[in-house]
């Protein structure tokens, strides 16, 4: 029964990567969704006479507390699930815009070749060569602290990535007889990028928007700890490790459960990724048939 | 004792649930210093029998019963260990694709000396100058420079050389070279199989040559053994059976061919295709009744034995009397070129290619020069030579895919070679290319419906369904059913997709096709149905074709006229009859003399003068 229930799923979900990916993500995804509704306390809720408390389940813990609270005594869990507001804003719309600009660029290149080809891709090695976390954290100081600034900052340094990878992609492909077909026959060049070209690198870019979605996540947390991220008033995982950090041998579970959060939601995209990756792409598909 | 022996044996695939035989009850012997000919189209399971020899079956595929005997051994049931130290040793292998046999990343000297020290010739020194020798055996100038080299930086022709002298080193009993000659061109293609005779002459080794080229076999091998979905069709000695085929398949192939000597003749053509995996999982009889041209009742019912049909001569046919009714159907009257004004002038074309990168150096490489033709309405021309004549870059340059250098394209009274918007207008609504590489060609995630009518789509004409019904008519006139319009071309057969292919440049109703290579790498039965197809169309639609081809055989019986292009040159052209018969210039005198001849008895002498150019110059053109 369950075979069959897993046999009649659509052939890109028939993978245990893709499943446990999505379970994952889908779970974030509601925690940042319904936040208000799940959480059990306000994230920013201070009591100063119960702080430090370690999870419910240990010696000492309080029920209330499921997970415990931190040194201003907010409570741990309302703080992960708020977290994951951010975490997952940043996932989505960073990784998107990364996209747009880094796969747009890699069409160009990879479809005119030649100067253009040869002027975009010095652009993305000119951009690779900065340190993407200095490069980030100076655009932050630039353009000033706020979510869609983080994301910006993340567009701007993770496009070369989608560009390099695409565009050889799009080499292969705009060197196939049916693209010069395509142009014989009178289509123009966007429109034989679009129906010719954009189809065949689909499972190329679904792969890459699901790992370009766990660096975001990544990323956005190492400008959180550092400060350089969302305002102090709204709850990231990065700042709850900061903060944590300096009672590490008092309250260890402070800076344990956001890493544990980060860990996951990577994983997450990493896996669904790769599972997307090994059930889309013709090439292995076809091996395996 | 013989070399290689099979009896009875069985290859058997486990696909979709019940095992299938794709090699069945296989029999033959092949004596020491014989050549065992294999012939068959894909599918048949050719290969399979070079990969069971070195037990290198694909999963699920395995040898079910019977027995392969080598000097004395069976090969199927022999310890792994065993079967290592003969194969590269006492067995060895030429494979299709010389470029993947060796590997890119190592010198060709470090991989012959890997091969010789498992040989265990001694001493780097010995192994230096044993190499050197090896290399001279099969006529490559300058080994010693050659050893630094690697493969990239050859020729498939001498990669094959380089791989055939390893084979060779170990001095093999067997030699198994599965159509080593596929990828070469024609002329190469002679001096790979002279010198394959050459080191088997001069060792003694015994040979399985496979090929789907019958012609070839019957040149060169002993005997021949004609496959047909995995089923032995025909087995004896090689004249025999090329003279007097005994089995209707052998004949209809034969037929197929088209001949370089003589008055053209018509082409058979087989229906359909050959049964496939599925199909003979639950057949009864003959495989072959499906297509046979003399099938009879009894043919459908029982499985037909090998018989004796001759001295050593075996058929797998129940009525092979009646083999020799099968006859070529006479050539239909074909439309004469027009004979008004050219359609197109071709007047100096030139390419000029940029090679080498950096801003300040570049040398220049002038693939084509100075060539010039007409093509006139309903007129085929061929355009032949080998690979590096330049000749699809003069298919490119026509059809606006390439820029070109000097020269004018007048299309019906209009240069089209400058080759702006409106330039390519004027050549879209006249000529249209057919690519060579259907797999290429056809976009994989486009319905055949859809890529049919493409041109309707890229000048938005009709609805879905006047597109439809377009496609569907386009297909019934290329021989495909309409369900084939909603399949996509992965799920179609080369030839299918060849189809296809012809289809879609048909859409927009073209005067003009450009044909680059369409029927190379096509089994000889599906050329022959294309063939006709081209020739079907012409009569009842009209329209001129360029034709490109490394094929003179194809060529003769196509086109009215033919170039014949030699280093971006067009060193000879005419009307075909003329040009094949009475050849004038040295390298189409080559050529031709490269072809095997239709009667394996006549000698075949191809000069060795052309062929080793690029062995000389060392460049891989």
């Amino acid at each position: 029964m369950a075979a069959r229930a897993f046999t009649s799923l659509p052939p890109w979900l028939r993978s245990g990567r893709v499943l446990i990916g999505l379970t994952i993500v889908a779970a974030l995804a509601i925690c940042a969704l319904l936040a208000p509704q799940i959480a059990p306390h306000d994230p920013n809720e201070q009591n100063l006479l119960t702080t430090f408390l370690p999870p419910a389940w240990m010696q000492g813990g309080d029920p209330a507390y499921l997970l415990g609270t931190d040194s201003l005594g907010r409570d741990v869990l309302s703080r992960l699930i708020y977290g994951a507001r951010v975490a997952m804003m940043v996932a989505v719309f960073a990784s998107f815009g990364a996209m747009i600009v880094g796969a747009t660029l890699a069409y160009i290149a990879g479809y005119f070749g030649g100067r253009v080809d040869a002027l975009i891709g010095r652009a993305v090695d000119v951009w690779m060569s900065f340190p993407p976390v200095i490069l980030s954290l100076i655009l932050m100081v630039g353009l000033g602290i706020g979510l869609r600034n983080v994301i910006l900052a993340i567009i701007l340094v993770d496009w070369t990535r989608f560009c390099r990878v695409m565009r050889s992609e799009v080499l292969v492909i705009a060197r196939k007889d049916y693209v010069a077909a395509a142009r014989l026959l009178g289509f123009s060049h966007a429109r034989t990028i679009t129906s010719e070209i954009v189809p065949a690198t689909v499972p190329l870019l679904i792969t890459l928007l699901s790992l370009e979605m766990g660096v975001a996540v990544i990323v956005e947390a190492l400008l959180s700890f550092v400060g350089m991220s969302v305002g102090p008033q709204t709850p990231a995982w990065g700042q709850m490790i900061a903060d944590a950090r300096q009672y590490i041998y008092d309250s260890p579970w402070g800076l344990i459960l956001p890493i544990l959060a980060i860990f996951l939601a990577v994983f997450g995209f990493n896996i669904l990724g790769d599972g997307l990756r090994r059930t889309l792409d013709v090439r292995v598909t076809a091996q395996r048939t | 004792m013989d070399t290689l022996a099979a009896r009875k044996l069985s290859v058997s695939a486990a696909l979709a649930g019940r095992p299938v035989n794709v090699i069945d009850n296989l029999d033959f012997t092949l004596a020491p210093g014989r050549i065992l000919g294999i012939v068959g189209e894909s599918g048949a399971g050719k290969s399979m029998i070079g990969r069971t020899i070195a037990q290198l079956l694909p999963p699920l595929f395995s040898v079910s019963q019977g027995e392969l005997m080598f000097d004395g051994q069976d090969l199927v049931t022999m310890a792994a260990e065993d079967r290592r130290e003969l194969l590269g040793r006492d067995i060895a292998f030429v494979p299709q694709e010389p470029m993947s046999g060796l590997n890119p990343v190592l010198t060709i000297g470090r991989q012959i000396d890997e091969h010789l020290a498992r040989l265990k010739v001694g001493g780097r020194r010995a192994r230096f100058d044993r190499a050197i020798e090896m290399l001279e055996a099969v006529h490559l100038p300058r080994a010693r420079e050659l050893l630094s080299k690697y493969p990239h930086q050859l020729s498939g022709g001498m990669c094959q050389r380089v791989l055939i002298a390893m084979a060779f080193a170990s001095r093999p009993k067997l030699l198994v070279a599965d159509e080593p000659t596929t990828a070469l061109d024609v002329t190469i293609q002679a001096r790979i199989v002279q010198l394959i005779a050459e080191m088997q002459r001069q060792d003694g080794t015994s040979v399985v040559f496979i090929t789907h080229d019958l012609r070839l076999a019957a040149q060169i091998c002993d005997e021949i053994l004609v496959l047909y979905a995995g089923r032995v069709a025909e087995y004896g000695p090689a004249r025999e059976i090329f003279a007097r085929p005994r089995h209707p398949y052998t004949r209809c192939l034969q037929l197929a061919n088209p001949v370089m000597s003589g008055a053209r003749r018509g082409l058979f053509t087989l229906p359909e295709r050959m049964p496939g995996l599925a199909a003979l999982s639950g057949l009864t009889g003959c495989a072959f009744a499906s297509r046979c041209p003399v099938v009879k009742d009894d043919c459908r019912s029982v499985a037909p034995p090998p018989v004796e049909v001759g001295p050593a001569h075996r058929a797998a046919c129940l009525h092979s009397e009646l083999t020799a009714t099968i006859a070529a159907p006479d050539l239909p009257a074909e439309a004469e070129p027009s004979a008004a004004a050219p359609l197109l002038t071709v007047n100096n074309l030139g390419k000029t290619f940029r090679v080498g990168r950096g801003f300040f150096r570049h040398e220049s490489v002038e693939a084509v020069k100075n060539v010039n033709f007409d093509l006139a309405d309903n007129e085929f021309v061929g355009i032949v030579g080998e690979s590096g004549s330049g000749k699809s870059t003069v298919a490119r340059m026509l059809c606006g895919l390439e820029t070109t250098t000097s020269g004018t394209v007048a299309l019906a009274g209009r240069d089209v070679s400058a080759g702006d918007a409106a330039a390519r207008r004027h050549l879209r609504a006249y000529a249209q290319m057919v690519f060579q590489d259907p797999q290429s060609a056809l976009n994989p995630r486009r319905r055949v419906g859809s890529i049919v009518t493409q041109s309707m789509e890229a000048t938005g004409t009709g609805d879905r369904a006047a597109r439809l019904a377009r496609a569907q008519a386009l297909l019934s006139e290329i021989g495909l059913p309409p369900e084939a319009a909603l399949r996509f071309p992965p799920q179609l057969s080369g030839g299918q997709r060849q189809r296809v292919n012809i289809a879609r440049a048909l859409c927009a109703e073209p005067r003009i096709l450009i044909a680059d290579e369409i029927v190379s790498g096509l089994d000889v039965s599906v050329q022959a149905q294309l063939l006709n197809l081209l020739l079907r169309l012409r009569r009842q639609r009209g329209f001129a074709m360029l034709f490109i081809s490394h094929d003179l055989s194809v060529v003769r019986y196509l086109c009215d006229k033919v170039l014949v292009m030699y280093r971006g040159e067009v060193v000879e052209s005419g009307p075909t009859a003329e040009v094949f018969d009475n050849p004038q210039h040295a390298y189409t005198k080559a050529l031709l003399a490269a072809v095997p001849p239709d009667d394996p008895s006549s000698a075949w002498s191809p000069s060795t003068e052309a062929s080793d150019r690029d062995a000389a110059t060392g460049n891989p053109l």
